[in-house]
């Protein structure tokens, strides 16, 4: 007989990113995400106008969609 | 010779064949008699496999749960003693629910039951706790409110289970089976936020917090309610009163008592109350689809429902909705990237509601609603 209860985890993995927005000029940038981020934190300086970037994004894809 | 022998060939092949013939039917009859005597117990067997089976899981996902908070209280907010037994405790903790009988103020009383229960999870936290970081503190309350879950989940798929074992009621047993598989996904769901939590990502549900969070950057704010800030600020010619749960904390706030305030206390007249809010899907709706409606875009027990609806209603104040959608998995465990790039989307249908349905000078409320885990403003 056929179960109906969901087997084990069948899943994919997922990645979390943090993207990092300049206020200035727009340029964002992708990263793994870290403990400690969250949105509106204060990043790393913008690589193509040195000022400080924002976090504005934290989200997760599947490991194969990030490619 | 011959035809003596052809004679008896055609007699042994027709008592072969009505041989064959009688097993069939002794065969398909003593499974009629089967069916009809023993087809109950029978299913009540299989039913009984599988609810063990899926209780089975409850189990190592309830056991799994505490264990996590246990580990996020040693290693994360350094307790200062082991906080097992304190947690076992907490996990049996019960909130009861005040009398409906007599509905007249009845959402009063609910609130002030929710209220002291969460109080009482911040105070029994904060006591377990050697640190008080707020981010710390309300990823523990949520860890532990995740254990209790999942503990009340299986302490109630267990009662029925051995109910319907110990008085052989065959339809108790066969509800709860066809139930297993709900309930199964819902305490996955709720095994996998734990992940989230531990981690501090934002959740699904935040994606109402993450849009108001763009609306509130740089400005001033101010505490308008527990766990709840505002800013005020502006849009084309409108004067926006932005709030949502105090972040990067695990908080939803009090969105209702704010939404009162402003509109009561503060004498605003709004001329729209925008609500932005995570909503669960349907099978076959696309996570990350934006919906819009009228009406409060809020979930919970009904209190703040009723906070919002009540302050609309006395102000005459028409409410808007802007939804996304997303699974009861997605809302709870960290924000999928559907869903974050639905945040753009919204805040040009936040905009576009604003100037459709309001006129330069009006005031517009602006509440983003949710978990505001990782997200603060």
């Amino acid at each position: 007989m056929m179960s109906s209860v969901p087997g084990a985890d069948r899943k994919s993995k997922l990645l979390v990113y943090t993207i990092e927005e300049c206020p200035v000029c727009g340029q964002k940038t992708k990263r793994a995400f870290t403990v400690g981020d969250y949105i509106t934190k204060e990043a790393s300086k913008c690589p193509k106008c040195s000022n400080t970037a924002r976090v504005s994004l934290v989200y997760a894809e599947s490991a194969k969609q990030s490619g | 010779m011959t035809s003596v022998m052809s004679i008896s060939a055609a007699v042994l092949q027709v008592t072969s064949g009505d041989l064959t013939t009688y097993l069939y039917i002794a065969f398909f009859g003593l499974l009629f008699v089967v069916q009809f005597a023993f087809g109950t117990r029978l299913q009540s067997y299989f039913a009984i496999n599988e609810i063990s089976r899926g209780l089975n899981k409850l189990r190592v996902m309830k056991d799994k749960a505490r264990k996590d908070a246990i580990d996020y209280l040693v290693n994360v907010g350094k307790a200062q003693a082991d906080p097992t037994q304190r947690v076992d405790q907490f996990l049996d903790y019960v909130t009861i629910m005040p009398v409906d009988i007599d509905p007249s103020g009845l959402v009063g009383k609910i609130d002030h039951v929710v209220t002291t229960n969460n109080d009482r999870v911040r105070a029994e936290v904060g006591s377990l706790l050697n640190q008080n970081n707020p981010v710390t503190v309300s990823i523990s309350e949520n860890l532990l409110e995740v254990a209790t879950s999942l503990n009340q989940i299986h302490k109630i798929v267990r009662h029925f289970y051995l109910l319907g074992k110990k008085t052989n009621s065959y339809f108790t047993l066969v509800q709860l089976q066809m139930l297993m598989p709900m309930i199964i996904q819902e305490a996955d769901a709720l095994l996998n936020a734990t992940d989230s939590f531990r981690m501090g990502e934002p959740v699904g549900d935040g994606i109402g917090p993450v849009v108001v969070s763009r609306f509130m950057a740089g400005k001033e704010k101010r505490v308008i309610a527990k766990d709840t800030v505002m800013a005020i600020t502006e849009y084309k010619g409108r004067k926006l009163y932005v709030l949502k749960a105090d972040g990067p904390m695990a908080y939803v706030g009090q969105p209702g008592v704010a939404i009162q305030k402003i509109v009561s206390e503060m004498g605003v007249k709004p001329s729209a109350i925008v609500m932005i809010d995570a909503a669960l899907k349907l099978e076959g709706e696309k996570t990350g689809e934006i919906a819009e409606g009228v009406g409060a875009a809020i979930g919970g027990i009904g209190v703040e429902k009723f906070q919002i609806e009540e302050a609309a209603t006395k102000a005459k104040v028409p409410l808007y909705a802007i939804l996304v959608k997303q699974s009861i998995l997605e809302a709870i465990t960290v924000m999928r990237k559907e869903i974050a790039e639905a945040a753009d989307k919204v805040a040009e249908v936040l905009n576009r509601v604003i100037e459709e349905k309001t006129k330069e000078g009006d005031e517009v409320v602006v509440a983003g609603i949710g978990n505001t885990l990782g997200v603060a403003q």
